[in-house]
């Protein structure tokens, strides 16, 4: 019993490292005076941090890029959430098709969809290739399948059909039972697709550079273009922007799970 | 007076009829079972009384009001789920005050309070359903449904997720309650037995249409084909040819014979003073005989069928394996069926 569990240790520690090795690295790259033929780094120095902290591109990118994901995952949410709830409740049969929808994103390469986008948007009546627009729309497309399947799972594991059901019985409207009973018990189903999105858009480099390009320069755009002069820079921006991540995770997930006793699909 | 009225429903989805013709009528108070196989329509004749299935032909009244077309929140029907459907973000107070808010209702605490008393879950207030068990939430969704004062109680399988004691219990304290709050109340069970014993009377369906109707003795005693007399009892049925045959009598009519397992004796061979005036003899071998605490039931071989016999399980009494035995039909507990 002792020696099994110390082998699922080890391996949890053997993965732990294998993922946490690459971000120390970056990290202590981020951090390093001269590191030529050592282990660690000869000596350290924050001036990478000062540099990028002083840059008012790094600002501009970083805004950018937020006003994009805040912009994207709202709008999909608010579309998507009363979509698929109510194609999971009162039309089963039409399910498949969304479902086919929501996976499309999967079957087109970034470098086929951004050509086709750019050649539909630039003229007709709709004429919004170049601007920050375009890419709230494929954006909107990218993350489709987390907020499609990380929606409907959480529906279907709090059997979202019969507790409408349930609270039609007891007198509420359709819209007060998804008020009430499901939205409340969805809610961190919601917030993971939410976080992966994000995640996701964070580090999302094609469509930005095919699309916008620096007309628009996001994070990874300013990324790829500081990876030229100096790396030392780029692992700080990557550092950077991973705490940003993990800070909006923590605290977003903290103001979610405070209550000890509220059910969550975390806690299962 | 009938109190309520289902009127020629029929119900069906692509193609495939799920409930054909379905009648029947039911007195206040009056505790009805629908009984069957998963697949007769017995859910979907009970979730069409809520209103959470459309009926395609038909009518549904209520206490005299025709609620065929009316939505699930107007019906005045209260329901409880086989799996409860609990709401997991509420407690246990908040589960039951509900409907009652959402009626905005007054004097919610005094009622809900109430309810908890009735179905004894006192302390468990501010509980949420996963920290219960599966019998307490059963009663949380119980009383959430009664606390509406429905004047219709639907209950879906709403045991069969339990364990045998917990179930024995709940079904005598459902019984209780219904009895307390003498409300009229459909049940659905696959469960003959629980059928049997909760039940003032007893819908047994079939493909959905209601194959018999009548109280639990009505029905054990008098099923009026071979789905009802296997389905409720095990009976013991054969094809009035075969049956010739092996009482070597032509003095009975019918279609088919069904007997029920109690009622038939078993007597090893070489005793001698059968009663033969009240009783058919026939001959057979002990094949298999299993016990069920109470009760041990032979599986005998005659030249032309088999047949269960029950007996109660008394000590010393009990036959072998290979033996050779009289199988003893009492006479007037053949069952003639004409289908």
């Amino acid at each position: 019993m002792k020696s099994s569990l110390a082998f699922h240790k080890v391996i949890v520690g053997l993965l732990v490292i294998y993922l946490i090795i690459p971000l120390v690295g970056t990290f202590l790259f981020s951090m390093a005076g001269k590191w030529d033929h050592t282990i660690l780094p000869e000596s350290y120095t924050v001036k990478w941090y000062i540099e990028l902290f002083q840059d008012e591109r790094f600002y501009r990118a970083l805004q950018h890029t937020l006003f994009l994901i805040v912009v994207t995952v709202g709008l999909s949410v608010v579309i998507m959430l009363p979509t698929i709830f109510i194609i999971t409740v009162y039309f089963g049969k039409w399910e498949k098709w969304l479902q086919a929808a929501s996976m499309l994103p999967y079957g087109i390469p970034p470098i086929v969809g951004a050509v086709g986008l750019i050649k539909v948007y630039s003229d007709g009546p709709i004429q919004i290739a170049g601007t920050p627009w375009i890419l709230v729309g494929a954006y909107f497309i990218t993350i489709l399948p987390f907020m499609y399947q990380g929606i409907r799972n959480s529906l279907r594991t709090v059997n979202a059909i019969q507790l409408v059901d349930a609270a039609e019985l007891l007198g509420a409207t359709k819209f007060q039972a998804f008020r009430t009973v499901v939205f409340p018990n969805i809610i961190s189903g919601i917030l993971v697709s939410t976080l992966l999105s994000v995640a996701l858009l964070f580090s999302e480099f094609a469509f930005a550079n095919l699309l916008v390009g620096g007309r628009f320069e996001t994070i990874q755009i300013y990324l790829a273009d500081k990876l030229n002069k100096s790396g030392h820079l780029t692992s700080a921006i990557v550092i950077t922007y991973y705490s940003i991540i993990l800070l909006l995770t923590g605290t977003v997930l903290k103001l979610t799970f405070r209550k000890e006793n509220a059910p969550s699909l975390l806690k299962g | 007076m009938s109190y309520v009225t289902i009127d020629q429903v029929t119900k069906g989805y692509n193609h495939q009829v799920v409930l054909e013709n379905i009648s029947l009528t039911l007195k206040k108070g009056e505790f009805a079972t629908l009984l069957g196989q998963s697949g007769c329509g017995k859910s979907t004749l009970l979730r069409s009384i809520a209103g959470l299935e459309d009926v395609n032909e038909g009518s549904i009244f209520i206490d005299g009001k025709d609620i065929t077309h009316l939505s699930p929140r107007n019906r005045e029907v209260g329901m409880v789920f086989q799996s409860y459907a609990l709401f997991p973000n509420m407690t246990v107070f908040e589960n039951i005050a509900y409907g009652l808010k959402m009626k905005k209702a007054k004097d919610i605490k005094s009622r809900v309070t109430r309810m908890i008393e009735l179905v004894d879950l006192i302390g468990k207030e501010q509980s949420y359903p996963h920290q219960l068990s599966g019998g307490q939430q059963q009663r949380v969704a119980l009383s959430r449904a009664l606390v509406m004062e429905p004047k219709v109680l639907l209950l879906d399988e709403p045991l069969s997720a339990l364990d045998a004691k917990i179930r024995k219990n709940l079904q005598k304290e459902l019984k209780r309650i219904q009895k307390e709050l003498d409300i009229t109340t459909i049940f659905v069970t696959h469960d003959q037995e629980e059928a049997m014993t909760m039940s003032d009377r007893i819908f047994v369906m079939n493909k959905g249409k209601i194959v018999q109707s009548g109280s639990p003795t009505e029905i054990y005693t008098s099923p009026v084909n071979t789905f009802v007399a296997k389905f409720i009892g095990n009976y013991n049925v054969l094809s009035i040819d075969v049956f010739r045959k092996l009482v070597q009598s032509t003095e009975i009519d019918g279609n088919e014979v069904a007997i029920r397992p109690e009622v038939l004796q078993l007597v090893a061979a070489g005793e001698n003073h059968l009663d033969l005036q009240a009783n058919w003899d026939i001959k057979g071998t002990i094949k298999d005989v299993s016990m069920t605490g109470n009760v041990l039931r032979y599986e005998v071989e005659t030249e032309e069928s088999a047949f269960l016999v029950d007996d109660l399980h008394h000590q010393g009494k009990m036959l072998e394996q290979g033996a050779q035995v009289h199988i003893l039909v009492p006479k007037k507990e053949c069952i003639m069926l004409a289908n």
